[in-house]
């Protein structure tokens, strides 16, 4: 069985904020994880100052991200996103990046 | 009034002729004027355009020029009352006859047009309550811009010395700063226009050389009590008469978390100055020994203040994306505790019922947070 690292939605309706876990692949979204490693809140905040861009939270231990990605878990593509912006990735997509490109990096 | 035309007399090509002369370049109507009646309600326009609003068409120098300003006959209100009140002085003189001997070139001088006041700034003469409110002349916004962008003062410090209320100050300085930067990139400034405006207004001026800060008007009233929603309800509060019952017993009666009114203006630091200066009557070395005092606690609280926002962004990875900033905080799994249902745990919890979907609990919030 594959270990996946994913996206659970919690919040409310219009509210999202997702639990970034470590899952069996085949278990429902919601369902307790094999463990929690942080958490994502896509609502961005006003900037503090008034100044700058809006801001986004995301809670992340990386130590533990890193076990699970080094013990074969593997990101989903939001997952993937979020863990290559933490530094714990090459990212996946990228814009103005050929597919080559990207599979020569990733080799690297 | 304009000189009527007697059409009736001449052909019809001449008086083709004379309308065709006789209209202006800037009339009102396209129909030629042999053609309009002479009404009362063209009459009067006449002579509006020629009492009043020959006011408009040459309008004063350096002030305003409201209507407000002008009686029917198209006088300046200001200069009859300087009028009335230098004749009802001479009448005094002329009782007194130790102080007959006046200047005899006062009288051919006539009066000066004095200082407009606050009557003089009615645009709309229907509407006595519009009053026209002076604005910041432009060497006031250099100077309230030079002082905190280059002589480094605070926006608090610069509000109380030139009188101007904290948040224009801000909005000065910032607007500044755009239009340095558009004349750094080159876009166009819209001068004459903004010229033109800044005739029309009253304005406050910088005086550069009144150098005593208490001397200088101030352009508006700085230290207003903000109205808080939490005050804005009545309450009728039982309390015992021999209880002290201060403001900020007052404050915490509207809401747990208030402020006393004191501590909610924007320059607590004046009144208490003040209190220092006329209530207990220290001299004014204790006045600035305590001002001193103040201010260090205030630099030390800021200080800590900076320094725990600091250490809190060395802990924080912060990612620029196109839109958006992506804030990384680190987080523990194993403050989650042993079952993974910890208080501090990260991330929703699992298996730990909301009740916010249960019966006869209030949803809606209670309080919005001001």
């Amino acid at each position: 069985m594959v270990v996946k690292i994913r996206l659970a939605r919690f919040g409310r309706r219009k509210a999202p904020f997702y639990n970034i876990v470590v899952a069996q692949a085949r278990s429902a979204r919601n369902s307790k994880p094999i463990e929690v490693l942080g958490t994502y809140d896509p609502i961005p905040k006003p900037p503090t100052d008034g100044e700058g861009k809006p801001w986004k939270d995301i809670k992340l231990d990386t130590a533990r991200a890193k076990y699970w990605l080094g013990v074969g878990a593997q990101p989903s593509d939001p997952a993937w996103r979020l863990l290559s912006m933490a530094g714990l990735l090459v990212p996946k997509y990228r814009p103005g990046m050929s597919a080559e490109a990207g599979k020569e990096e990733l080799k690297q | 009034m304009p000189p009527t035309l007697r059409c009736a007399t001449s052909t019809s090509r001449c008086v083709r002729e004379l309308c065709k002369a006789s209209q202006s370049l800037r009339s009102f109507s396209t129909t030629p004027r042999c053609d309009q009646r002479t009404t009362r309600a063209r009459r009067a326009m006449w002579r509006w355009l020629q009492q009043q609003g020959a006011n408009l068409r040459d309008p004063l120098e350096g002030g305003t020029n409201y209507l407000g300003a002008y009686n029917k006959d198209g006088k300046l209100l200001r200069v009859m009352r300087a009028e009335r009140n230098q004749e009802s002085e001479r009448a005094v003189e002329q009782s007194e006859p130790k102080n007959a001997e006046r200047d005899p070139d006062a009288k051919q001088a006539g009066v000066k047009v004095p200082e407009e006041t606050v009557s003089d700034r009615i645009p709309f003469p229907l509407n006595r309550n519009f009053i026209s409110e002076p604005v910041l002349s432009e060497n006031f916004r250099e100077e309230i811009w030079y002082r905190i962008m280059k002589l480094g003062h605070s926006v608090r410090e610069v509000s109380a010395e030139l009188g101007v209320e904290m948040s224009r100050v801000g909005a000065v300085v910032r607007l500044k700063e755009v239009e340095f930067e558009w004349k750094r990139i080159g876009k166009p400034l819209v001068v004459p226009y903004a010229n033109a405006v800044m005739s029309m207004l009253p304005k406050t001026d910088y005086n550069p050389e009144e150098k005593d800060p208490k001397r200088r008007r101030p352009h508006e009233s700085i230290n207003d009590l903000p109205v808080h929603a939490s005050t804005a309800q009545q309450i009728f509060y039982p309390t015992s008469e021999s209880r002290e019952f201060s403001r900020a017993d007052a404050a915490k009666v509207f809401n747990e978390r208030l402020k006393p009114a004191d501590d909610r203006i924007p320059h607590p630091q004046l009144v208490l100055q003040h209190r220092e200066k006329f209530v207990e009557r220290l001299t004014d070395q204790e006045i600035a020994e305590r001002a001193r005092e103040r201010e260090a606690i205030a630099e030390k609280k800021q200080h800590r203040a900076a320094m725990i926002q600091l250490s809190k962004d060395a802990k924080t990875k912060k990612i620029e994306s196109g839109r958006w900033e992506f804030r990384f905080t680190d987080a523990n799994v194993d403050a989650a505790g042993k079952d993974g249902r910890g208080h501090k745990g990260v991330g929703w919890r699992y298996g730990v019922p909301h009740y916010d979907r249960n019966r006869g609990l209030i949803k809606i919030p209670k309080t919005v947070g001001a």
